[in-house]
């Protein structure tokens, strides 16, 4: 059983890519579940069909102790197991503890026995690792392969470097690695670029980009995974690739963070390319060439 | 893992020890904390007020240690209710817990009062007790309910004297209301002292002709009669109605050099309600005593009764008598911070020298304190603030003090030093009377005094080979 966690930046796209990779493998034929440790519980929406979950930490409190893996536990598309931490409401209580007890309870019910056959548990953690709560499953060897979903935007970039300092912490104890990053496009100048480089430093991979596409938004609207809403369109053939990356991926790192001032001259070194170019009145192959290899060209800078 | 780390380590040691003289560690954590949880101070301080129960908003647990230290010091019941935390408490918040336990101490106990104060867990995920505390209140507000205090007490901010000190600043500050009509009464904040010292202090007050209202009291509810049935809330302690007119006070007298700065009870009503404040030290040997009978005197405007004057010269008197046991002697003194102040003023008085005073509290005022009430030995004492008892430990075995001035839990450094221990403060676990140990004003150093001579004197008798019976 593989056992991955999804980190990112808040509003990155992490519930909607993990959703539709787990349609994937669901697809290939394998056993997934889906543990959604955001207190929103909208980890498995697109799976079921909308938020139709009891999470686990509403069931414990409501029912006490005497919670039954059935309670708590949904069947969802593709034959894929859904649970839903939960948490409390907004600005009450400690999320964080949550997700620990509520990770040690699915343990405790044996939800990732051998029996049941699982090939993947996926951890979908709601953005930064802010605490130790948050940490949980990459703790004590509970996730042991991280995908960090990422754009060409600053602040996600900053996110991904962030956590990728989270990872170094737990990965000498825990035995955690980076697999690679996701790039979910915003359509950002020079973005694939950007990331693969961003990758490179991190020493890891960019293990695929997922271009932007409405479709995505047209079967969260359906309640369903671009898979499952319309198998037959381009952007399902890109969760397809993703999950088919990620079950043959064999690169597993502990990454190395960029101080601050790499993070900054690598988005001056992609972000500013072209409109550096255009600045310095450029012929249209100046620009091209700028647009192709940005680090190269304004290395010497 | 483990054995490479310590491998380096040890290679690092040696090779510091080559180049240069063996430093010690840079940082090292808290070894026996020279402090308590700050919450037990504030339970001391609605345990002084009439009526009050004392409520902790957290786990069930440190309701149960802070009762225990509070029993076997005091050896009366002590009642502390608790929220009891659960790990859902912690998850979703224990607002709820708060609710419910707040409606059980009110249907049990009857309290005029509730004073609610948190704890680490509750404070580490953030609870909004304040509003917590006031929406609850609010919401009953047809029907009979106690009053609610609340405050703020995390204990790894601060120490059971910061905690004291807060919540009398929150009893004042929530009750106090101005008066059409100014009271002739002073308000008097001693800080943590025992019932003895609290009793003590009304009866100069009284001798003074001055009306006073001690916040907190619990020179009854902490050291009262044996009764016939048990009392859910203890009689005595500071009427709520007397706090209520602090605001109208002639005067406020705060004990406490370390506290001089900051936000207390008397600053607030100074800033507020114009109430003037006196801000001294702990009324311990003579100079720091004669300071605050100045200011009674002034206050009430008649000369220092002459039973007091007395007691004064039959200090002074013992001062010379004992003087010849005690002079040269090296002590060291522990415990709160402005206790320590107060022993050293004593110390410097006698001739005894303070070769270490240390406190777990971090006021940041300590040094400043001392130097200005025990002038006469700079160079000589070691002011330690926000340490611990391995460190007075470590400390005392370079020091070969005479003797040691503090808590109980000072005993171990005494024993293995081979040295007598005088019993000061807080926690007396290993005697009676912790409670009816009189610290304060001439009475109380006298017999400060007479203790610290006979300790030498016993100590001195018990090692001579001679047995001695005239020392």
């Amino acid at each position: 059983m593989r056992k991955v966690a999804i980190y990112g930046k808040g509003g990155i796209g992490k519930s909607t890519t993990t959703q539709n990779t787990v349609a994937a493998l669901a697809e290939m034929g394998k056993k997934v579940m889906v543990v959604g440790c955001d207190p929103k519980a909208d980890s498995t929406r697109l799976l079921l069909g909308g938020l139709a979950q009891r999470t686990v930490l509403d069931t414990l409190r409501d029912e006490g102790e005497e919670v039954d893996l059935d309670d708590i536990r949904r069947i969802g598309f593709g034959n894929t197991y859904c649970t839903e931490s939960g948490g409390p409401e907004p600005g009450v209580g400690c999320a964080g503890r949550g997700i620990i007890t509520s990770i040690n309870l699915l343990e405790q019910l044996g939800a990732y026995k051998e029996s049941i056959g699982l090939d993947y548990v996926f951890y979908d953690v709601l953005g930064d690792v802010v605490c130790g709560g948050f940490a949980m499953p990459i703790r004590e060897g509970k996730a042991q392969e991280i995908y960090i979903v990422c754009s060409g935007e600053m602040m996600a970039m900053y996110a991904a470097n962030n956590i990728c300092k989270g990872i170094v912490k737990f990965a000498n104890a825990g035995g955690v690695r980076l697999g690679g990053i996701i790039c979910n496009s915003r359509k950002v100048d020079n973005e694939r670029e950007m990331i693969e480089e961003l990758a490179r430093q991190l020493g890891t991979q960019m293990i695929h980009f997922v271009p932007r596409d409405n479709d995505v938004q047209r079967a969260e609207i359906n309640r369903k995974t671009v898979i499952h809403w319309k198998p037959t369109c381009p952007q399902a053939d890109e969760y397809r690739n993703l999950a088919k990356a990620m079950d043959a991926n064999r690169m597993f790192v502990i990454p190395k963070p960029l101080e601050m001032s790499a993070l900054e001259k690598l988005l001056m070194d992609f972000g500013l390319a072209e409109e550096l170019g255009q600045d310095a009145d450029a012929t249209p192959a100046e620009i091209d060439l700028a647009a192709a290899t940005p680090a190269n060209t304004l290395a010497c800078d | 893992m483990s054995a490479d780390t310590s491998a380096v380590t040890n290679m690092t040691a040696s090779l510091n020890i080559l180049q240069k003289p063996a430093a010690l560690p840079s940082y090292v954590s808290t070894r026996n904390a020279c402090k308590l949880c700050a919450p037990l101070g504030a339970s001391l301080v609605f345990r002084g007020i009439e009526g009050a129960v004392p409520f902790l908003h957290g786990s069930q647990g440190c309701a149960t240690y802070m009762r225990r230290y509070i029993i076997s010091h005091f050896r009366e019941p002590m009642d502390i209710a608790a929220s009891g935390f659960s790990e859902s408490s912690a998850i979703f918040g224990g607002g709820e817990n708060l609710r419910r336990g707040l409606q059980n101490v009110t249907a049990q106990y009857k309290p005029s009062m509730i004073g609610v104060a948190t704890t680490c867990l509750c404070e580490t995920i953030g609870e909004d007790v304040a509003a917590m505390v006031r929406e609850y209140q609010e919401a009953q507000i047809d029907l009979p309910t106690p009053q609610l205090v609340h405050v703020s007490t995390p204990s790894y901010s601060g120490t059971h004297v910061d905690g004291f000190h807060a919540a009398v600043r929150s009893v004042v500050a929530t009750l106090a209301t101005p008066e059409p009509e100014p009271s002739h009464h002073v308000n008097l904040l001693p800080g943590m002292v025992s019932a003895a010292d609290i009793r003590y202090l009304k009866e100069i007050a009284e001798d003074f002709e001055l009306s006073s209202i001690v916040l907190p009291d619990y020179s009854e509810t902490l050291d009262g009669p044996a009764l016939d049935a048990y009392e859910k809330i203890p009689a005595g302690g500071t009427p709520i109605q007397g706090i209520r007119s602090a605001a109208g006070a002639r005067a406020s007298i705060e004990f406490g050099r370390s506290i001089r700065q900051r936000d207390t009870a008397a600053a607030f009503l100074e800033s507020t309600f114009g109430v003037r404040a006196h801000r001294l030290g702990l009324p311990i040997g003579i100079n720091e005593t004669d300071r605050f009978f100045s200011t009674l005197k002034d206050i009430a405007d008649r000369p220092v009764p002459r039973q007091h004057e007395m007691e004064r010269e039959r200090l002074i008197d013992s001062y010379v008598d004992g003087h010849k046991y005690v002079f040269g002697k090296r002590a060291i003194v522990y415990g709160e911070e402005d206790l320590v102040v107060g022993l050293a003023a004593l110390l410097a008085e006698i001739g005894i020298i303070p070769v270490l005073c240390a406190s777990g509290g971090k006021s940041g005022a300590l040094r400043q304190s001392i130097a200005e009430v025990a002038p006469s030995s700079p160079g000589v004492t070691e002011v330690c603030d926000y340490t611990d008892f391995m460190s007075i430990g470590e400390k005392a075995k370079l020091l070969k003090p005479d003797l040691l001035i503090g808590n109980s839990k000072g005993y171990g450094i005494a024993r293995d030093l081979g040295i007598p221990l005088v019993r000061v403060g807080f926690p007396i676990h290993d005697r009676i009377g912790g409670q009816r140990i009189l610290h304060l004003g001439y009475r109380g150093t006298q017999q400060l005094f007479d203790r610290i001579v006979n300790a030498l004197l016993e100590h001195k008798q018990q090692t001579s080979e001679i047995g001695y019976s005239y020392m």
